[in-house]
């Protein structure tokens, strides 16, 4: 038959992973590849095997059990896959599962798997979605590597390519189209996108994106009735619940999102990251039943998750310890120690634990904790999380370690020089502690330093001394890691510069450093789109 | 005191019958596919006396997976799926997997698609009142079928015709009063029309909800099963 040989040309070349628990199980399916022509197959029993083989071999299908017993199910293997860059978009996922729940179809819309087969798998049917989803993603390859090397408008233009000659793979094109360009943030182009798709169908995931755009432009009001409107029509669809619950959170109608955020854990009860959400948000509501339960949760689905996060031990052991049961949350915080091996976990543990022995009135143990918190913010402080430095210094504050406390605080607001509630935060500290007007003199002092250094920087700029300029305000980075301003002047004066003199790898490498850097503090600053586009202008 | 006792008493029964069923649809896969493969062994006049058996099981499951889509929609947990399918593939896929039950049946089955045509639905939902209309004209033939999908009027229409004598006008009736969402409840017809026409309302687009109506008449003038996806 032609058809048949066709195919299996199709698949000889092709490598394929099975994961799954049953015996019986790996061997019907190798022998139903094998009949297609497939030659190349490996077989693993569960997560870690997976893994394994994974950082290892490059496959172009997986066909992955959702159910394996203890460790990994199938949908946290693809998270942690893509998480970890083990595949890219040309590698095919295909779960298989005896049925589809709402966890997994909308559970992490960022790690969808390619397709779901169901129990009782069939030949006819795994045979014509493998051919499918094999030419499927045989056009994503080009795109694939445009994205790993971050150049994403080619990555979009061959996107636009392949959505002009090809009419299959309409929906993936689509959307890694759109979310490219979220992550440019050309966010008025991906509207564009989004409101096209919308004006032939109503599909969620497009509406989602419309929503996410007039989120990050801020009009948390429309975001808002989109999101409604898309879990109207569609209960189940989860990212919409997610970010229905930020834009509460973000209005400060926090019980309305802890409403959304119980829903959507109900929806999908093994999502570590929505219990962490609903532990975060209760816990912040003052709701420590919940954020307990939820945090005790996000821990032991988290166990073998590459979503595992200190978040909820440090804010267990937090309740804990208000709850006038220090013995576990001191236990929590060792096992902190022995699960994460970041330093601003353990500093930040480091942190909690003096407070528990100051909350159950251990005077002695938590000024030896004071010390060593003090010790370790002197060994480095670029520590980047302003949240983990202000409690540090509040500590420190209320153990009388003043000296260190006051370095810290002028830490945080040099960093953070424009961001006004962290300094009014820096400011209640000390108003706490008794020193309001230390506090106010402090603030203002540090954000002045800033200011004058970065003005020195842009006049040197306008004067055309572009290399001075760069140099003071690099050297101002390196001590200030984390200020948005210094990294947005640093990076615009570096284009200016390779507009002048042509592109350079250094200054190319320090943009783009800015930039992810830049991004990561405020996904909503516009001037990433603007930067992203300004390096993809420069000539090579 | 008493009412603490009466609540102790009744459970609530909806999720243990969630998981029970959940439990029976594997075991009737297992037996389908037990039969299946046993029948396929057999002479062509022992696989028609043996199809029935096949059919029944296929009916049981299909009970199985309409309850359960009905409890999960219910209850708003049902991730409905509104995907891009290709026409062509969905109608092969649906012939796929009812060919042996039909050619055991002695049924011949046509098909008439819009080639090339993608439309949005939930594949498996879709899948699952189609099969059943299939299994169910497949009963009340006289031998042929046609399963036909076609865009009209920006709807995609998917038709289950037959050359038998036409549903009774009871069913028409049942038909009509479930798309109107006005009673259902009509013997052993009704899980399966209210799961039709649950499944056509859930497929909206732009202001328009999909339906389901049962016709006499068609190309073969028998029983003709319509539904409209938007």
């Amino acid at each position: 038959m032609y058809a048949a040989s066709d195919a299996n040309a199709l698949f000889a070349g092709k490598y394929f992973l099975i994961i799954d628990d049953f015996q019986g199980m790996r061997s019907m399916m190798r022998e139903m590849l094998k009949t297609f022509g497939v030659k190349n197959i490996d077989t693993v029993t569960n997560g870690n095997e997976a893994i394994a083989c994974l950082e290892k071999n490059k496959y172009d299908v997986v066909l992955c059990d959702f159910n394996l017993g203890v460790g990994k199910n199938g949908q946290q293997i693809l998270e942690e896959a893509k998480h970890r860059d083990l595949i890219g978009l040309s590698t095919a996922w295909i779960i298989v599962t005896a049925e589809k729940t709402a966890d997994m179809v909308f559970g992490a819309a960022e790690h969808m798997p390619d397709d779901y087969i169901l129990k009782p798998v069939n030949e006819a049917t795994m045979s014509s979605r493998l051919e499918k989803v094999i030419n499927k993603k045989a056009l994503l390859v080009d795109i694939e590597k445009a994205l790993r090397a971050k150049k994403y408008a080619l990555a979009v233009a061959l996107c636009d390519e392949v959505l002009a000659s090809s009419s299959s793979n309409t929906t993936e094109l689509q959307r890694i189209k759109t979310s490219t360009l979220m992550t440019m943030g050309q966010y008025d182009q991906a509207k564009q996108m989004f409101e096209q798709i919308l004006s032939k169908r109503d599909i969620p995931w497009a509406k989602t994106g419309l929503g996410k755009v007039a989120f990050y432009k801020n009009d948390i009001e429309r975001a808002r009735q989109l999101f409604r409107e898309v879990i109207n029509q569609n209960p189940a669809y989860l990212e919409a619940h997610d970010w229905l619950a930020k834009c509460h959170e973000l209005s400060g109608e926090l019980e309305e999102a802890q409403r959304v955020l119980v829903r959507s854990t109900e929806l999908s009860p093994h999502s570590v990251l929505r219990q962490k959400s609903l532990g975060e948000l209760a816990h912040k509501r003052g709701d420590t039943d919940t954020a307990e339960k939820a945090f005790r949760k996000t821990i032991k689905l988290g166990e073998f998750s590459v979503h595992k996060s200190p978040v909820a031990y440090l804010g267990l052991a937090k309740i804990c310890s208000t709850r006038n049961n220090p013995a576990e949350a001191l236990q929590i915080l060792k096992n902190v120690h022995k699960e994460f091996e970041n330093p601003e976990t353990a500093l930040h543990a480091k942190v909690i634990e003096g407070m528990v022995y100051r909350e159950s009135g251990d005077h002695q143990s938590a000024a030896k904790i004071s010390k060593e918190v003090a010790e370790l913010v002197r060994a480095d402080d670029n520590v980047s999380n302003a949240k983990v430095m202000l409690e540090a210094a509040q500590l420190l504050l209320a153990t009388g370690n003043k000296e260190a406390a006051e370095n810290l605080a002028k830490n945080v607001v040099k960093n953070n020089h424009e961001n006004d509630q962290l300094l009014a935060q820096v400011n209640e500290l000390y108003s706490q502690a008794g020193f309001q007007d230390k506090g106010q003199e402090l603030v203002n002092k540090s954000r002045q330093e800033v200011i004058e250094t970065n003005n020195r920087g842009v006049i040197l700029a306008k004067e055309g001394k572009l290399d001075e300029a760069i140099k003071l305000l690099s050297d101002a980075h390196t001590l200030l890691p984390n200020n948005k301003r210094i990294q947005i002047n640093l990076a615009n004066m570096a284009v200016l510069s390779m507009r002048q003199n042509g592109r350079s790898d250094h200054l190319m490498q320090l943009a783009r450093e800015c930039l992810e850097c830049v991004a990561k503090l405020d996904q909503q600053e516009e001037w990433c789109a603007k930067m992203h586009a300004a390096l993809d202008a420069i000539p090579e | 005191m008493i009412d603490d006792n009466k609540q102790e008493a009744t459970p609530d029964i909806s999720a243990f019958l969630a998981s029970a069923i959940h439990d029976m649809k594997n075991s009737i896969s297992i037996l389908i596919k037990f039969l299946s493969s046993s029948i396929t062994e057999l002479e062509p006049e022992a696989q028609r006396h043996a199809a029935p058996m096949l059919y029944e099981a296929q009916r049981v499951n299909d009970n199985l997976i309409q309850m359960l889509a009905i409890y999960k929609v219910g209850n708003q947990f049902y991730p409905f799926d509104l995907t891009e399918n290709s026409v062509d593939e969905f109608v092969q896929g649906i012939v796929e997997q009812n060919k042996n039950l039909l050619e055991y049946l002695g049924v011949e089955l046509e098909t008439d698609f819009d080639e090339g045509l993608t439309w949005y639905f939930d594949r498996e939902l879709v899948s699952g009142v189609i099969s059943h209309a299939l299994s169910n004209a497949s009963r009340y033939t006289k031998g042929k079928l046609k399963l036909s999908a076609k865009e009209e009027e920006g709807e995609l229409v998917i038709r289950v015709e037959d050359n038998g004598s036409g549903f009774p006008a009871s069913v028409i009736e049942a038909g009509d009063a479930v798309r109107k969402g006005v009673n259902f409840s009509s013997g052993g017809t009704g899980l399966g029309l209210y799961f039709s026409s649950m499944v056509a309302k859930l497929h909206k687009n732009r202001g328009k909800t999909g339906a389901m109506f049962l016709e006499n008449g068609g190309t073969y003038g028998g029983g003709c099963f319509i539904l409209h996806l938007p």
